[in-house]
């Protein structure tokens, strides 16, 4: 086997923005570190104006070492 | 390496990559691989498509895979025998830094083990009739049971003879080694449901029916439970189930699993998934196809629920004899516990020494002459208590990060140090069970505790925090898994929050009411409005 590399991780990390607005990211980083600024730079490029993100949460994480991972993000419901 | 089967699924073209993988080499090969060639060559030698397969020896990576790997000992209905216990010591001594952790499916696991070491862990463990083989992988997994069986005054029968049966069938058996995922068993005769039937795949609980005239006692099979990210709680079959027809039984439903069974997505394989499509009546019907008739449901005799606690001593069938349930707080001894252990077996009871899902261990037939000096020993008093205090006694742990490649969080350290905290802080008269998981794979069995812990990281301005959701109201009594608050508690602020959450139930409480029963009877609205009054005023 190869020498290790730094194993990279499918990470989901829930934010919410001042105002009660919820969003969820999911970034690929190789550090739970890397996962918040990946994170953080996904949900700027994201809004217009920058977001004052008053809570930012690490809540899962999957290896990528095999095809299909993903997340599946419940949304509000569309009437 | 065996003969490779011809499986029926494998011109699927829409098997998942794993299952090419088996299908390439079956997981029990890697066996003769590890002790052949990759205990001899080094690290450095592993085949990454072998990696996969090494679950199969009982073996996987530890965190942060730089060579050390996690290894999982069955233990058949928990329970195993003195000398047995010794060889474990002996190699967490030699080989795993001297760490012993009994998990929440009655095996024994070690860590910080070389690949070099492997080959003559397996030797020892054969030497007294112990293996980790298939403790992981797609395969049928330690049969958990009671581990009282055989003086359990709460048994209707003796299962041990069961266990041993469905452990010689499903052990290295080539029929049943490439299922679609993991195979969890259960079986037990305790009318407590000490083997947590519903959140397994197969398992066989206690009943009876009279059948020409005669009363039979037998089982109740359950399919279908499982935890992990997608909960389910298992579906009882209308059957019933003589003693004799066990192994058919779990023969006949590992054979559904392994041909029907899905294998085009790893999330979507556990036999949870088809049980939910086909039904209970229409897998009771497949199964009546491939065993034969069965009885159909008798009368249940499950009552209620223990959590799978036995602390204390206790009189057991046997007039005379007594056994110790003892605290072991959140799982993790060492060695020369361990070998304590084994000499309390042998100096009081009878050799025996059982683990317990609620990762406890209890020594079994000490005679009445002998129980005060047995209550004496310093371990015992200072140690594995036979009345620890309310949180220590009923706090669950996974692993977490310290060698979990999946966990976000710290759990084993954290929850036995909250554990102490809530014991100096609140008096509570009764059970509250607390389980701490480091992600949502639930290994710490989250959604069955009063009170479930599951970790996530938040960042603050102070850098990254380790912090919990916060879910209550779990239990396999009238089977309910909890659920979750609108809260997200900081590791700064977990005790005190806790202390504050359990206090307000500890006030309001009916007498003796336990915390699932107080949040089924208040509502999870109450719940949710003490959590934001305790975190306004925080």
């Amino acid at each position: 086997m190869a020498e290790e590399q730094a194993e990279s991780f499918l990470y989901k990390l829930e934010a919410v923005l001042e105002g009660g607005r919820l969003l969820t990211a999911v970034v690929l980083a190789k550090s739970d570190e890397r996962a918040f600024i990946t994170a953080e730079n996904n949900i700027l490029r994201h809004t217009v104006a920058p977001p004052v993100i008053k809570e930012l949460s690490l809540v899962e994480k999957k290896p990528i070492g095999r095809q299909g991972v993903g997340y599946v993000i419940e949304t509000s419901r569309f009437e | 390496m065996a003969e490779r089967k011809q499986w029926k699924w494998a011109d699927d073209p829409s098997l998942n990559k794993m299952e090419l993988t088996k299908l390439e080499k079956d997981g029990l090969d890697v066996i003769e691989t590890i002790v052949n060639t990759y205990s001899k060559e080094g690290f450095q030698s592993i085949e990454s498509s072998d990696m996969d397969r090494f679950k199969w020896a009982g073996v996987y990576q530890q965190r942060p895979k730089d060579g050390h790997f996690m290894m999982r000992v069955r233990i058949p209905g928990g329970i195993l025998n003195s000398e047995q216990a010794r060889v474990l010591a002996k190699i967490a001594e030699d080989y795993g830094r001297d760490l012993v952790d009994v998990t929440t499916r009655q095996a024994v696991q070690f860590h910080w083990l070389t690949v070099e070491s492997l080959a003559d862990i397996f030797e020892r463990l054969a030497s007294v009739g112990l293996s980790s083989f298939e403790a992981c992988g797609d395969c049928p997994r330690t049969i958990m049971g009671n581990p009282l069986a055989g003086i359990d005054p709460h048994e209707v029968l003796d299962t041990r003879p069961l266990v041993n049966q469905l452990e010689k069938f499903f052990l290295l058996n080539r029929e049943f080694s490439n299922l679609p995922r993991k195979y969890k068993i259960s079986i037990s005769a305790n009318i407590h449901n000490a083997a947590h039937a519903q959140i397994n795949d197969l398992a066989f609980t206690p009943a009876k029916k009279t059948i020409e005239g005669e009363e039979v006692i037998g089982f109740h099979v359950w399919v279908g439970g499982g935890l992990s990210a997608k909960p389910h709680l298992a579906k009882k079959l209308d059957v019933f189930c003589r003693p004799e027809e066990v192994v058919k039984v779990a023969e006949g439903v590992t054979t559904l699993f392994r041909d029907f069974g899905y294998r085009q997505k790893r999330t979507h394989a556990r036999l949870k998934f088809l049980v939910a499509d086909w039904g209970a009546e229409k897998f009771k019907e497949e199964l009546i196809h491939l065993v034969g008739e069965l009885e159909t449901q008798g009368e249940d005799l499950l009552k209620g629920w223990n959590g799978g606690y036995f602390y204390g001593i206790h009189e057991q069938q046997q007039k005379g004899l007594y056994y110790a349930g003892l605290s072991v707080p959140v799982g993790r001894m060492n060695a020369g516990e361990l070998v304590e252990l084994a000499r309390l077996a042998d100096e009081y009871g009878d050799g025996t020494i059982g683990t317990c899902n609620t990762q406890n261990v209890l020594i079994r037939n000490i005679p009445q002459d002998r129980v005060a000096a047995f209550q004496a020993e310093p371990i015992i008093v200072n140690r594995f208590k036979l009345k620890p205090n309310t949180f220590v006694g009923y706090a669950v742990s996974c692993t977490g990060t310290e060698y979990c490649n999946l966990a976000i969080v710290e759990t084993k350290e954290r929850m036995r140090s909250l554990a102490l905290y809530l014991d100096d802080t609140v008096t509570l008269d009764t059970p509250l069970r607390i389980h701490m998981i480091g992600c949502p794979n639930s290994c710490g069995q989250r959604q069955i505790a009063d009170i479930g812990l599951q970790g996530a990281l938040v960042k603050t301005p102070a850098g990254m925090v380790e912090a919990f959701d916060i879910h209550v109201g779990g239990t396999l009594e009238e089977a309910q898994f909890n659920r979750k608050l609108n809260a997200r508690i900081t590791v700064d602020m977990l005790g005190p929050f806790l202390a504050q959450l359990i206090t307000l139930y500890k006030e309001d409480r009916l007498d003796g009411e336990q915390y699932w029963r107080y949040v089924e009877r208040v509502g999870l609205e109450k719940i949710q409005a003490q959590v934001d009054s305790i975190l306004q005023t925080a």
